[in-house]
């Protein structure tokens, strides 16, 4: 049967001395909406649920100097309505849209869906493409790190035990166009079976800054590097799309589950792409 | 073994609301263990949205929120909407236009679309549809749900 | 101005509705009684094994465990009953049911002990502390495998455990006559009922040691199992049902009544028992899988002119209700047109799978998605509109089917297309990568249950000394309306305001017994019945009032508790003082009235060749999709529903049933799919298990028709399981337009679409 313990730390600096002293055991609870599911299937049996929900060093959405930071408390809710985002990174806003439902948004945060580190988080695609830094905290230290190297398998992450994710960093993107573009088997509520965020911008009708993050097609989200430089500077021809597209085959190792085979999601993930760029240019569906 | 128990104080439609929980101990579990039984449990993994109350204002699953995580905040379920005397537009609207069949998905879904009103006076179809995507309903397909909705929201329906 | 009461087919507001959207109707697992325990139930976590050892020691000797049962705690744990209307030339006979399993599991989730606790916390810690060792046998998972003599045996001998047959004309030479023929194999998945409230109930044994189980159920009539399995008298078992949230045929067959009146009988304390959301996955029935095989051939004229099928479901591991629905699905496979020659056998198979029995549709459902898959391609075939092809051979009035049954009623098929295709309105438009299409597709879905079941209902209706009205029907509510609807009979007969009625309902010692809220039946019959009882108790007060005014009765209405001579009004007396006359006579005006469907003999051989149905709801559906050619998902862009249902009793009601009905056929043809794998269960929640949300339905636009020909209550036929049977075909001809391909294997996943398309490309 399940044994835990509940503490609100009274502030941030009692919970890193908290998160020192218990290390493993002092359980991050920001919206629960992971963590509560492990805790009824027993997946997780003991603890010390630590309550960081109402704290004011892991929350606020901020510009300065043509950066964005959004700390690891925000919502889904707050980030999709937040002024700064919906101003100036308006389809990260938008792909919110397709995270869970309402009622999940309202109390999920952006630091527990990656720090759940599942290969089909919603929020990691669109911060890998920003090219987001996450700022990791402990007790007398703290690193920056870029989102890249964050996650290392499915649900696994870099986080030392007595570490907390403080907060994504990551600068304003100008000149381009970004999109998400969430594949699930159903419109409402669904985890992906595979997602494409793109980041684009093309200077002379070739394409110029190419940034691609997929989920669901690897152990972790990833940036899609082989295709990327495949894309990058090559003239923009519509008729090769698909082909070009088809390198992402050097950066997928999707698996075959009760969603969907290995198979289709490559298919697919190379299609959604294609689309993507297309939305991006603004040409016929 | 004893579990730990801590002490708690909510306050649940305007009243205060005392006891005991585990730390693990769920939101939907305290409310229906004290008497609020009008929050239903149809899934308690956060799939369903019969449980919905607002935390805040803000509608959200009760099943994955912490009892204690909910301390210090305004909880408000079903029966802070209306009374048998005077029904919420809301309610009358449900029942108007039989937004209901069986029931049970019911108070959650009233949640749900009273978070959407507070917040968006005049929402579409759609707005409405996507208010409500978390809670599901098997009976009645939502057409009926939306258009009482939707009707609340034209003309001087709505109560603040 | 005295007039009639008019208050069928109006749009009248539920009295109950109002309760609900309070929040004060109180659910099965609402309810707490003193001294209570809480119930859980052990399962298999294997789906063909035997049980070597079983120790439940542990489990019994924690602090706070009541009591532990295994199989050999439960006085009568076997039921055998009869597999109705089989001859003797296939496989089992008799169906064996177990309460717990003994020595041996059939399926993933099968239930082997129970327990009793005084929390929840301990009965689930107490669940963990029982001992078990499995030993695997030998298991079949594909229903075509278990029907080889080789395959391993879930019961007696043979998995075969029902057969049906039809036979007319002879198909050989209707063959020959065809000038195309189209031949197909079509697939449909389980579905899951997933009513959010999930099985619940509680019981105790009141002051007179009579066992109340209070539960969600469709079936009050379940005391008499309890009873069976505790070797009680029938009497000493009662079941009161709570308003259910929803049932859909989930709560038709026993679900925790048999487990509550066990471990109250035991522990002579209240016991509650609520399933979890993952319980209800692995361990209740579901809708049977199916195996369609398709021959029809047409001339180039558009005339059916044979038919032959081999239909085969998958019965799971306990028989439960296969061979009925199995009955339904080939009485119905022809589709409701008319064709001289036809062959279909019809299997329904055992396998180590999760249990299958009824689900709203019962059997016709899957065969609709072959039936209307064939009629749209023998369309294409002959280069023939759709409609115009179906007209040529839709059943009509003094039709005679393939089973030798006369369509007594009015056919409205042709209307009910039309309107359907014409509330689609424009076309949408799309481009290259999504494309539109429409379909159609008509059914038929019988109302009422089999005939040769001598189907009755019973009803009380008495007036009070002041003129309102109390109904007593034992029929349960599953949210359709079922009370509302007595409630608004009983007033439009007595002409009394809705609120002064009052139903009692689903209580088996109280109120009168008016069978299962299921098979389309509860309007038909339970209708009928207060109808009856509201006549008679009418007629009582007409023949004293036609004393009292000195007037012939049929000249006598009555109209919001006055009694009056219709031709002449000021002729008038309250109702109280008719009623009050009828009291000094000891003549009272009440009744207990019984309702009797048409009875038919049981059918004595597997070839059909009688009437089985008293009548059928005749309907329409039409849908437009967008297929995105390069992920393979289908996006509903508009639907309708048009359905012919005799008499509307509330205009709303029938609606919503029509709306709710085509929302699950939705998820039915494009997302829903219970899958195990080997036996093992993959999506055993609503995480995993997709029901459609409000974002994936369009507005779901439903028309009535009403011929008034039906055979219930004021003409109405029943709408409950008919609004689902059209759909899955809809949509699947509606992606054959957009995309040029057939799936015949649904649901229509974006996988499944994405390849279908991808191998049309490789043919082209």
């Amino acid at each position: 049967m399940g044994n835990f313990e509940y503490l609100k730390p009274r502030d941030y600096e009692e919970l890193l001395e908290i998160k020192d002293k218990l290390l493993k055991n002092g359980i991050l609870f920001a919206g629960g909406s992971n963590l509560m599911v492990y805790i009824k299937e027993k997946s997780i049996r003991e603890g010390t649920l630590l309550d960081i929900s109402g704290l004011e060093e892991l929350k606020g959405i901020n510009t300065q100097n043509g950066s964005i930071t959004i700390g690891a408390g925000e919502t889904i809710t707050s980030i999709m309505e937040s002024p700064i985002i919906n101003e100036k990174v308006t389809f990260f806003s938008e792909s919110l849209h397709d995270f869970a439902n309402p009622l999940i948004r309202n109390k999920a945060t952006v630091g527990g869906n990656i720090g759940d580190s599942s290969p089909v988080a919603d929020t990691a695609p669109i911060l890998l493409i920003l090219d987001s830094s996450i700022l990791l905290e402990s007790k007398g230290a703290n690193r920056e790190i870029p989102l890249n190297e964050f996650f290392t398998g499915p649900r696994k992450n870099i986080l030392k035990e007595n570490e907390v994710i403080k907060r994504f960093t990551f600068p304003v993107p100008v000149g381009g166009k970004g999109i998400y573009l969430k594949f699930g088997l159903r419109k409402g509520t669904s985890i992906a079976v595979t997602s494409v965020a793109l980041w684009l911008s093309t200077r002379d009708n070739h394409f110029e800054e190419v940034k691609i993050a997929l989920g669901g097609v690897a152990p972790t989200p990833i940036r899609a590097k082989h295709a990327e430089e495949a894309i990058k500077g090559e003239k923009i021809d519509l008729t090769k799309l698909k082909t070009l597209c088809k390198e992402l085959d050097r950066d997928m190792s999707p698996i075959s589950d009760v969603r969907g085979s290995a198979e289709y999601r490559r298919e697919v993930t190379i299609n959604l792409l294609e689309k993507a760029i297309r939305k991006c240019l603004g040409a016929e569906e | 073994m004893e579990k730990k128990l801590y002490d708690i104080t909510l306050n649940v439609n305007d009243t205060i609301v005392t006891g005991k929980v585990k730390a693990e101990t769920s939101l939907l579990d305290f409310l229906r263990e004290h008497n609020f039984i009008e929050v239903k449990k149809g899934c308690d993994k956060g799939d369903c949205g019969a449980c919905t109350v607002l935390i805040d204002g803000k509608a959200t699953v009760s099943c994955l929120t912490l009892a204690l995580q909910a301390q210090g905040k305004k909880i408000y379920t079903l029966k802070s909407l209306g009374s048998w005397e005077k029904l919420h537009p809301l309610q009358e609207a449900f029942v108007k236009f039989e937004a209901l069949q069986c029931g049970f998905c019911t108070p959650g879904m009233l949640m749900s679309a009273k978070a959407l009103i507070d917040k968006n006076p005049n929402p579409t179809r759609e707005e409405i549809r996507e208010a409500i995507s978390g809670n599901l309903c098997r009976c009645t397909g939502y057409q009926k749900i939306v258009d009482a909705i939707e009707y609340v929201t034209k003309g001087d329906h709505s109560e603040n | 101005m005295k007039t009639k009461v008019d208050i069928i087919g109006t749009r009248a507001d539920g009295l109950d509705e109002k309760d609900k959207v309070l929040g004060n109707v109180v659910y099965a697992d609402d309810f707490v009684l003193p001294n209570m325990l809480y119930a859980k139930v052990f399962r298999s976590t294997r789906p063909s094994a035997k049980i070597k050892r079983l120790d439940v020691s542990k489990a019994r000797a924690l602090k706070g465990v009541a009591c532990v049962l295994t199989a050999d705690d439960v006085p009568f744990n076997e039921s055998i009953s009869n597999v109705v209307g089989q001859t003797t030339e296939v496989g089992l006979l008799e169906a064996k049911h177990q309460v717990l399993a003994k020595d041996r599991v059939r399926y993933y989730g099968e239930p082997i002990a129970l327990i009793a606790a005084e929390s929840l916390d301990i009965a689930e810690e107490a669940l963990e502390l029982i001992e078990v060792e499995y030993e695997d046998l030998p298991a079949v998972f594909d229903p075509e495998e278990a029907m080889k003599p080789s395959a391993p045996k879930i019961h007696g001998d043979n998995n075969v455990i029902a057969r049906w047959k039809l036979r007319k004309g002879d198909v050989e030479e209707g063959f020959k006559k065809a000038d195309v023929i189209v031949e197909n194999t079509y697939r449909t998945p389980r579905q899951e009922h997933a009513h959010i409230e999930p099985e619940a109930g509680v019981s105790w044994i009141d002051d007179m040691g009579v066992i109340n189980i209070r539960l969600a159920t469709q079936v009050i009539e379940h005391y008499r199992d309890v009873a069976a399995v505790l070797g009680l008298p029938q009497s000493r078992v009662r079941i009161i049902g709570t308003i259910i949230g929803g049932g859909f045929g989930g709560k038709e067959d026993v679900t925790v009544e048999v487990f509550l009146g066990l471990l109250t009988w035991k522990t002579k304390r209240p016991v509650k028992l609520t399933y979890t959301r993952e319980e209800m996955g692995y361990g209740r029935q579901k809708r049977h899988p199916y195996i369609l095989k398709y021959k029809t051939g047409a001339t180039k004229d558009g005339k059916l002119v044979a038919m032959e099928a081999e239909i085969i479901s998958d019965a799971g591991a306990y028989v439960y209700l296969s061979p009925w629905v199995l009955l339904y699905s080939t009485v119905h496979s022809t589709g409701p047109y008319y064709i001289p020659n036809v062959k279909v056998d019809s299997y329904s198979v055992l396998t180590n799978n999760i249990m299958t029995s009824a689900f709203r549709g019962f059997g016709a459902m899957q065969v609709a998605l072959a039936y209307e898959s064939q009629m749209d391609e023998l369309a294409r075939a002959l280069d023939m509109d759709p409609l115009e092809f179906r007209k040529k051979n839709f059943l009509k009035r003094g039709s005679e089917t393939a089973n030798y049954q006369r369509i007594e009623s009015e056919v409205l098929l042709e209307e009910a297309a039309k309107k359907a295709l014409e509330l689609l309105g424009e076309k949408s438009k799309g481009t290259s990568t999504k494309k539109i299409g429409r379909g159609f597709a008509c059914s038929w879905q019988s109302y009422g249950r089999m005939t040769y079941l001598h189907d009755t209902a019973s009803a009380w209706v008495s007036l009070e000394m002041d003129g309102s009205a109390v109904v007593r029907c034992g029929i349960p509510d599953l949210g359709g309306g079922q009370r509302e609807s007595l409630r608004q009979i009983a007033a439009q007969v007595l002409g009394l305001k809705l609120d002064e009625v009052h139903v009692i309902s689903t209580d088996s010692q109280v109120t009168p017994l008016a069978g299962t809220v299921t098979a389309t039946r509860a309007l038909f019959m339970s209708g009928n019945a207060v109808k009856l009882a509201s006549e008679n108790v009418r007629e009582i007060i007409v023949t004293k009032a036609a004393e009292m005014l000195d007037v012939e009765k049929e000249k006598i209405e009555l109209y919001d508790k006055t009694v009056y001579n219709r031709e002449n009004p000021n002729k008038s007396i309250p109702l109280v003082n008719v009623i009050k006359e009828c009291a000094k006579e000891g003549k009272m005006p009440q009744n207990l009235a019984t309702f009797k469907a048409p009875f038919t003999d049981p059918i004595t051989t597997d070839v059909i060749k009688d009437p089985v149905f008293a009548d059928f709801t005749f309907s329409a559906q039409a849908a437009e999709v967008e297929v995105d050619t390069e992920t393979g998902e289908v996006r509903l862009l508009k639907f309708a529903a048009a359905h012919d249902i005799g008499q509307a009793i509330n205009r709303k009601r029938a609606e919503g049933q029509i709306e709710g009905g085509a929302a699950q056929g939705i998820g039915y043809a494009l997302m829903e799919d219970y899958i195990e794998e080997n036996g093992i269960p993959q999506t055993w929640n609503l995480t995993q298990y997709l029901i459609p949300t409000s974002k994936d339905l369009p507005e779901l636009q439903s028309y009535i028709l009403e011929s008034k020909s039906g055979k219930g209550p004021f003409g109405a036929k029943g709408i409950g399981e008919p609004a689902i049977t059209a759909t899955a075909p809809a949509i699947v001809n509606a992606i054959r337009d957009a995309i040029d391909v057939r799936i015949t294997h649904i649901p229509a996943t974006p996988e499944r679409v994405f390849w279908a398309l991808r191998n049309k490309e490789k043919t082209e």
